[in-house]
């Protein structure tokens, strides 16, 4: 049926639309027009909000999964980078309306901050949940990286799902203009791959992706230009190296 | 939330992705969020469906992999009458489900719960896509009837 054409449909037939909407059946170029008609019309969009109700009994039954402990991480960082924009958006209208009255009387911005404090609410929860998972994981394998003076200058740990971090145990003298980069090495023949870069000595996740990871593997720390390697191989002078062992 | 785009998606990377662009759009959205009109949480899960379909949806299209996520085998969790089972009694959903037999009831579920479109649940089901829709059409009448 094209959701377009039938405005006169009795109310039956609008809230079977409806709840077909709901499900997920209405596709393509007829969901986007039934879009608008929900905005639209009322009658519509009570019937979709009355089928949403009725049928988050549904979504209620799906077995509760906690999230991995990088889901977290990443929709904060995807929120921080669109926050400046949003928070310059109400900073404009804040000095958009004159006098505090007509600020108090601003239904959008209470409304706005209302849900942002459901919204807080809900993240928090699932941001304790992450602290919780958090503290509970171990490492399972280790690196220690030694300067050549065989001294412990950074800790590489891997988890059990998957991430790996670089912890340094003291500061590393970074000259002007250079970074430390941080190689690993699995295999001669495939050579360094290049899975850190970071401006100074702190605690930072090794992106790893797909690279093969075991136990014998060679992670070193190297000097080199600020925007990284200009060759994609380590150029400048070891800081510290050192190989995975598994943690007991 | 991921439990609900798993029971979709299936892959759990999948799944995480789209709760992750659901947190986002709810976030950017939120000043667009009209509590005259409905429940936040209701919202939030529109949001996170919608984002789910779209997903599963460009997935099929574009999937090149030898196993297409639409044949993925649902876990048997996801079956509509385990499904059916774990619904709350206390709900008026629950009770009007119980009115529908239980094969039209399972293909108002099966869109629900795994977002398969007419054509997909006709094919699992080997049933004309004709007899779907108008199954489930006619379901939602009598449970719009039956919940008020």
């Amino acid at each position: 049926m094209n959701p377009s054409s039938d405005m006169n449909a009795t109310p039956q037939e609008r809230d079977a639309l409806a709840g077909e909407y709901v499900l997920g059946l209405v596709e393509g170029a007829d969901r986007t027009a039934l879009e608008q008609r929900i905005e639209r019309e009322p009658a519509l969009a009570a019937s979709v909000e009355s089928w949403r109700g009725h049928l988050a009994a549904i979504d209620a039954t799906a077995r509760p999964i906690p999230p991995s402990p990088g889901l977290w991480p990443r929709i904060e960082a995807e929120i921080a980078a669109i926050l400046p924009a949003a928070e310059r958006g109400r900073l404009k209208a804040l000095k958009a309306g004159n006098t505090l009255a007509d600020w108090w009387n601003n239904l959008f911005i209470w409304r706005g901050a209302a849900l942002a404090g459901a919204l807080a609410a809900i993240l928090l929860a699932i941001g304790l949940n992450g602290a919780l998972d958090r503290a509970k994981r171990q490492p399972v394998m280790v690196a220690v990286l030694l300067t050549e003076a065989s001294v412990a200058a950074a800790v590489v740990n891997t988890y059990p799902d998957g991430r790996v971090e670089m912890v340094p145990l003291q500061n590393i003298a970074v000259p002007e203009g250079k970074a430390l980069e941080i190689w690993t090495l699995w295999d001669r023949t495939v050579g360094p791959r290049s899975v850190g870069l970071i401006d100074r000595a702190r605690t930072t996740p090794l992106r790893l992706d797909q690279l093969p990871l075991g136990t014998n593997q060679l992670f070193e720390i190297t000097i080199e230009n600020a925007t990284g390697s200009p060759t994609g191989r380590p150029t400048g002078p070891i800081v510290a190296k050192g190989t995975t062992s598994q943690a007991l | 939330m991921i439990g609900v785009a798993q029971r979709m998606l299936k892959r759990r990377a999948l799944a995480e992705e789209a709760v992750q662009d659901a947190f986002v759009l709810i976030w950017r959205h939120a000043a667009r969020f009209d509590p005259q009109r409905g429940a936040g949480l209701t919202w939030i899960y529109a949001i996170l469906r919608n984002r789910s379909l779209s997903i599963l949806r460009d997935e099929k299209r574009t999937e090149t992999s030898d196993a297409p996520i639409g044949e993925e085998t649902a876990s048997e969790e996801d079956d509509p009458e385990t499904v059916m089972s774990k619904l709350s009694d206390a709900k008026a959903l629950h009770a009007c489900m119980e009115t529908l037999p239980p094969q039209r009831r399972g293909l108002v579920l099966l869109a629900f719960v795994q977002g398969l479109t007419h054509g997909e649940i006709a094919g699992k089901l080997a049933l004309p896509i004709g007899t779907v829709k108008s199954w489930i059409r006619r379901s939602l009448i009598s449970l719009k009837e039956c919940l008020g």
